[in-house]
């Protein structure tokens, strides 16, 4: 501040002018370049510890998590350790059928649902589209247990279905809905209006126009989107902790209870054993190998295509 | 010369026959309006539902959902001040420690870091968002708690008046408010830089220019014009962050000690709403279940809110930079 009002007593001429801004400039000068340079260390030492999460975390699964897995940690079911046997921990068979089922099921329910709403938001301008838009992104932000919470009341408890892979399915579909809206919805406006109308004037009809020149164009957001909603559904604990009742069978018919792979972790972390709380990181490499597959996969497939595109 | 006239009106029947021959109705349409409107259900249903079943609660118990401490199932009382009390201490404290850390990276990976390796600690940002809750909830409990038993809580209480804050349990290797707000604070890390990142990225870069054609310094050019023009942005991101950082349930449930303590002390267990709901549902019947669903309503309205207030704000942001 006391630079400005120096600056303004002394505006006589130009030259006076530009020298007093070289003289002050001269004096803050290093004290300016000091602060920056310090500011630039502390935001890259920031990058650092954020770094140090992601290589201690996946560290601690490598080291603790590789040894657990073997062919009767895929292919057994669990068993529960005794006295005698106090590293009997069987394997997670029941779990990985479980965590198959409830994504296909899930996947059933919500993809096609998510794409036709993601057509329609992108199609139509009105104040249902407007307000559905809200609704999704909203919701995409909705916190995991209250999807369990819904699950638990609307098909265990009215519908009298029971604990089931079909309850969390629901769950998980109603969890993955809006991300897939909201990624179809961004992937089909991107495609370029003059394809539709090009499309039109051939005199082809709405839909066909749709099922064949603007989804396939769009094919590549849509999937990138899906990809995504099912990593995140694949590794959610909270909303089929509520319903879909466990069991150490390989179950995976939709009515049926079944087990989980992060309901397996959830539960083995909590145990008594240390065979068990061993094991957990065996169950956690393999889930968190298959969601970074599948983002990978979503984020490579993304900027491919985009590049294609360009 | 006689006046032709213009009808500026034309007939309503007239521009009813336009339209209607423009837009035509097909099947393919209805279908479309048959899935949003199965959408909007579901929406609708979502909190009807939870709020429906929470209904009894609401009625007879819920002065003391709000302002009472003790839970006892199945019967009640259902006390949600120590959940309440504990989302809100563990989310703040989290949405601190990622608000600094996280501003600090999106302004490193944006100006600092050269453009080839940019895209690659993007990419590692993504995966931290991409790990499951429940792997980083094992993380903590198995590896940061026995740790932090160790070396930071004897730290932290080795300050005059730590015990204000963080009480003084001894030494306990189990969960505590502390060490879910930072297993919080790394889980949310990934949300805001992503959106402050993309926030920061889009400040004009003329702006940028201008002031570093004056001579301006790195650090003065994000100070006074980078941060200022993002600013809007950027309480959004803190926003969506803190959005996120309520709804976290398991890794909660397994770091923050699941016990329904009435106290503030970061080093003593205590639990959050979700956490709650995750930890005793299983066991419970009965009224028990609709005042978790209860507590389900409180953590929606807690968690729509902070979600809508950052949108609103990052729209403002969009809004704001097209017009400069």
């Amino acid at each position: 501040m006391s630079d400005i009002v120096e600056l303004e007593d002394s505006m006589e001429s130009g030259h006076e002018m530009r020298d007093e801004i070289r003289r002050i400039s001269h004096r803050t000068h290093a004290r300016r370049v000091a602060v920056s340079r310090t500011m630039v260390a502390l935001c890259s030492v920031a990058l650092l510890i954020a770094a140090v999460p992601l290589v201690f975390l996946l560290w601690e699964l490598i080291k603790q998590g590789a040894p657990q897995l073997n062919k009767a940690f895929f292919t057994t079911l669990p068993s529960t350790p005794t006295l005698i046997a106090p590293n009997a921990t069987g394997g997670v068979s029941n779990a990985i059928v479980g965590t198959i089922a409830l994504t296909i099921y899930a996947s059933i329910l919500a993809i096609p649902l998510g794409v036709l709403v993601g057509v329609y938001l992108a199609e139509t301008e009105s104040k249902m589209a407007t307000s559905l838009r809200i609704i999704a992104q909203t919701m995409a932000g909705a916190p995991s247990i209250l999807m369990g919470l819904f699950a638990f009341s609307f098909v265990v408890h009215d519908l009298n279905i029971g604990f089931s892979a079909i309850a969390g399915s629901f769950a998980l579909a109603v969890l993955m809905l809006p991300v897939i809206v909201i990624s179809s919805e961004i992937a089909i406006r991107n495609v370029p209006n003059s394809l539709r109308e090009a499309g039109l004037a051939l005199g082809a009809k709405p839909h066909k126009v749709s099922m064949r020149i603007v989804l396939p164009t769009a094919l590549s957001g849509i999937v990138t989107g899906t990809l995504l909603a099912i990593s995140r559904a694949v590794g959610e604990t909270a909303p089929v902790l509520l319903v879909i009742g466990g069991g150490f069978i390989n179950a995976w018919q939709p009515f049926n209870p079944v087990s989980a792979l992060p309901l397996a972790i959830y539960q083995g972390a909590r145990s008594q054993w240390p065979s068990q709380r061993a094991q957990v990181w065996g169950i956690a490499l393999v889930l968190v190998a298959f969601v970074f597959v599948l983002s990978l996969t979503a984020r490579i497939w993304a900027t491919r295509k985009q590049q294609v595109r360009n | 010369m006689t006046q032709i006239p213009i009808d500026l009106h034309p007939d309503d029947e007239v521009v009813a026959e336009f339209n209607s021959a423009t837009t035509v109705r097909t099947w393919y349409h209805y279908v479309l309006l048959i899935g949003a409107a199965l959408f909007a259900a579901v929406s609708v249903g979502f909190v009807g539902t939870i709020f429906w079943s929470s209904l009894p609660v609401w009625l007879h118990h819920g002065v003391t959902l709000l302002t009472g401490t003790g839970w006892i199932g199945p019967a009640g009382p259902f006390g949600g001040v120590p959940m309440i009390t504990g989302t809100l201490e563990t989310s703040i404290i989290a949405l601190a420690l990622a608000v600094v850390i996280g501003l600090g990276t999106s302004i490193a990976i944006v100006f600092f870091i050269p453009r080839r390796i940019r895209n690659v600690v993007a990419t590692l940002v993504e995966l931290l968002a991409a790990v499951p809750s429940v792997v980083y909830g094992i993380w903590g409990l198995i590896v940061i708690a026995p740790w932090m038993a160790v070396t930071v809580d004897p730290w932290l209480n080795s300050w005059p008046f730590a015990k204000v804050i963080f009480g003084n349990p001894g030494q306990q290797f189990g969960g505590s408010l502390l060490l879910a707000s930072v297993v919080l604070g790394i889980m949310i890390l990934p949300t805001f830089v992503a959106i402050s990142r993309e926030v920061i990225s889009v400040v004009p870069q003329d702006l940028i220019e201008a002031s570093l054609s004056l001579g301006a310094t790195r650090w003065q050019v994000i100070r006074n014009i980078v941060l200022p023009t993002a600013k809007i942005g950027l309480y959004g991101a803190t926003f969506l962050s803190l959005a996120r950082a309520t709804g976290e349930t398991i890794a909660v449930a397994l770091v923050a000690g699941g016990v329904a303590n009435a106290q503030f002390h970061l080093l003593y267990p205590g639990t959050s709403i979700a956490a709650w709901i995750a930890l005793t549902f299983g066991e419970s019947q009965g009224n028990e279940i609709a005042a978790l669903m209860a507590l389900g309503v409180l953590l929606m309205l807690l968690n729509f809110g902070f979600s809508l207030i950052s949108r609103a704000l990052v729209n403002r942001q969009r809004k704001l930079l097209a017009i400069v």
